[in-house]
């Protein structure tokens, strides 16, 4: 019964406690309204004189006058070229036209980017393959000269639906607010001149030309056509920024593309540096230790086979001295074997993460929570991360005890490396303290994982490895 | 063995091979002047006290690429007389190329390898050490894998090249003629034909045979 009250008072209370804060609260909002309200009055007032309305006028004037022209060209070379198609000449021609529409989208670009201060990243240069068959190949197949033919295609509509709306409000500004001063006519001419009349003077435009009322009407009218006009302008050029960075930026299948080959030219320059490492530690090892032995045996051998008396306490030496190289020759391989594959990694990753994490130098305490299996490579990369991370802590971080947590997220895995160490670590490609974790960085990206570091001065370490699960 | 006194300086990167060779030559009665672990070590070492021979690693530090090769060849040019003994656990026929391209004489290159057959490795150092030739059969063979196509040794029968190829390992007829099994006479007789074949002069023997190796190598 008692809970029962209690549940029954329970919502009652805090309403009651709740109902003067609502009032405070509303009363708060209207104030800052009431700021905004008049931020946005003048921000709306300012407006026709800043400098943006302006250079977008003057970018919808140039660009679209631009677009007019060589849409015109583009168009009509792309008509010839399908016309002729049938005689190889017409392949030539759209060729030369794609050529064209690729610079005109240079120069939209750099238009928007001189007037909307809208920079935009160059899509990848012209791949231009080598003869003249080479040439007209990759033109046709130029898919940033594609776009920018359709880029030109949507902009002329949309130059003249502006140029019809937006323009012409400019233009009953214009009118508007001169006519006292000349005091002649209907005002303005444009199409939203109309719409407007029918809005705001729904009568008085009627009247007699030039009379005193007409006038004003025609003034006020002006005005509001010169507060719209920025608006509705910056609505329009809001929508070409918006086809020029899909159309005229970087493709993005183009950009996906280089990308991957980067990191495809990432993967080969580190297995080839892997190979290289490799063949240094045979080379300098496991080799010299081979030949080292392969000479005592010899020297042992010759003494054996000498006809003078053996001197046998040498040979028991050699023969030592032959037996001591092979087996450090053994463990070298055995190091450099591991090197290349991990053989922990054959009975699993919590298995070789737990192999690493005692083998640390730091305590380190390891959280395992992964269903899914990855892929070898990926477990590969996870395991040489968290070596190499372990080893990090172990030689720069001054810690006393660091922890591993290796968690499935959908169809991730998210490596956790923290250590209670100094901190200040960092990810430049300078400096052998972070060498090795730039190493990482691009081996991770090399699957799309990615690698994050937080280290502030005075620690503590966070290392944070997304790596797809299957790669 | 008429070694006595031969007088040796090692560099080499690797100590453990670095020990084992001083070892080795001691063992053999040569006379250590030097064992270094880089190139300007082994410098300065021949400078003060001029070995007969020097046996240079061709990758040592700081590069571990040919700094080996590079001080050979400047060594030859300062120190006159000094045999080199290149020592590698590769073979490139360029190094042997560049090594050899003015003058064949004290200059040998062998695989690492090679001082596992004790007495070879020395009788070639002491080839080397008073102007001799000693190249590693590898660097033959891969010469004259480089050289198949060429017109120049095409006169010869595969005996005389076989002959050549020893010749230019730097043996002598006796060695020749024991490692092909036939008697040192029949050696001579293909040498002279090789001699022929190749429109060499009749000149001093040994000049005639370095002649011969450097057409060999440079076809």
């Amino acid at each position: 019964m008692t809970l029962v009250t209690d549940d029954g008072e329970a919502p009652a209370q805090p309403e009651s406690e709740q109902h003067p804060q609502p009032g405070g609260v509303s009363l708060a909002i209207t104030d800052e309204q009431v700021i905004k309200m008049k931020e946005l009055v003048q921000r709306i007032l300012r407006e026709p004189f800043t400098k943006r309305p302006w250079s977008e006028l003057a970018f919808w004037l140039v660009s679209g006058a631009l677009a007019i022209v060589s849409l015109a060209v583009v168009a009509a070379t792309m008509v010839a070229g399908v016309w002729l198609i049938i005689t190889f000449v017409g392949l030539i021609i759209i060729a030369l036209s794609l050529r064209i529409a690729r610079g005109v989208g240079r120069w939209q670009r750099a238009l928007a980017h001189n007037f909307l201060d809208e920079t935009i990243e160059e899509p990848g240069p012209f791949a231009r393959r080598p003869g003249f068959f080479g040439w007209l190949q990759s033109a046709l197949r130029d898919r940033v000269a594609w776009r920018s033919a359709a880029y030109l295609a949507l902009k002329l509509p949309w130059t003249l639906l502006g140029v019809y709306v937006a323009f012409s409000l400019w233009w009953d500004a214009f009118v508007g607010i001169l006519n006292p001063i000349f005091s002649h006519g209907d005002g303005g001419s444009g199409p939203m001149w109309g719409l407007m009349q029918n809005i705001f003077l729904p009568n008085g435009i009627s009247g007699d030309g030039g009379s005193f009322g007409h006038t004003l009407g025609l003034f006020i009218l002006g005005l509001l056509a010169l507060f719209a006009a920025p608006w509705v302008m910056h609505g329009f050029v809001t929508v070409d920024k918006l086809l020029i960075r899909t159309l005229l930026g970087p493709d993005p299948v183009a950009a996906r593309v280089r990308s991957l080959e980067q990191a495809r030219t990432t993967t080969v320059d580190a297995s080839a540096a892997t190979l290289r490492r490799i063949e240094r530690d045979l080379h300098d090892g496991t080799q010299a230790q081979l030949v080292a032995l392969a000479m005592r045996l010899g020297m042992a051998k010759e003494k054996l086979e000498s006809t003078e008396d053996v001197d046998l306490d040498r040979v028991r030496e050699l023969v030592d001295e032959a037996h001591r190289g092979a087996k450090e020759a053994i463990t070298e391989l055995r190091d450099i074997a591991r090197g290349i594959h991990p053989p922990a990694l054959d009975i699993g990753l919590e298995g070789a993460l737990s192999t690493l994490a005692s083998r640390s130098a730091i305590p380190t305490e390891l959280n395992f929570d992964v269903r899914a299996r990855p892929t070898p490579a990926i477990e590969a990369i996870a395991y040489y991360c968290v070596a190499e991370l372990l080893a990090n802590v172990a030689q720069h971080a001054q810690a006393s005890r660091a922890t591993v947590s290796c968690a499935q997220q959908g169809t991730w895995l998210r490596l956790v490396v923290r250590d209670d160490g100094r901190g200040g670590a960092h990810l430049s490609t300078v400096g052998s303290t972070s060498s090795g974790l730039f190493g990482l960085t691009e081996r991770v990206r090399t699957v799309d994982g990615r690698l994050d570091l937080v280290s502030p001065p005075g620690g503590p370490t966070v290392v944070t490895v997304d790596l797809p699960l299957a790669a | 063995m008429t070694t006595g006194a031969l007088r040796v300086a090692i560099a080499e990167d690797s100590a453990i091979l670095r020990d084992g060779l001083v070892q080795l030559l001691v063992d053999r009665g040569f006379t250590i002047t030097g064992a270094v672990a880089e190139p300007a070590a082994l410098r300065s070492s021949v400078a003060q006290n001029p070995p007969d021979v020097a046996v240079i690693d061709i990758r040592m530090p700081p590069t571990f690429t040919d700094e080996g090769l590079r001080l050979a060849l400047e060594l030859r040019a300062k120190h006159e007389g000094l045999g080199i003994l290149l020592f590698s656990q590769y073979i490139e026929t360029r190094y042997a190329a560049d090594l050899l391209a003015d003058d064949a004489a004290g200059i040998g290159y062998l695989l690492k390898d090679r001082v596992a057959d004790v007495s070879d490795f020395v009788e070639a150092l002491e080839r080397v050490a008073i102007g001799g030739t000693a190249l590693d059969p590898e660097v033959v063979t891969q010469l004259i894998g480089a050289t198949r196509r060429s017109d120049t040794l095409s006169a010869l029968t595969p005996r005389e090249r076989e002959v050549l190829a020893l010749m230019a390992e730097g043996r002598s007829n006796g060695a020749i003629g024991q490692a092909l099994v036939v008697s040192e006479g029949a050696v001579e007789k293909h040498v002279a034909n090789i001699f022929t074949k190749l429109d060499l002069p009749v000149s001093d023997q040994d000049h005639r045979r370095v002649l011969a190796v450097l057409r060999f190598l440079e076809s």
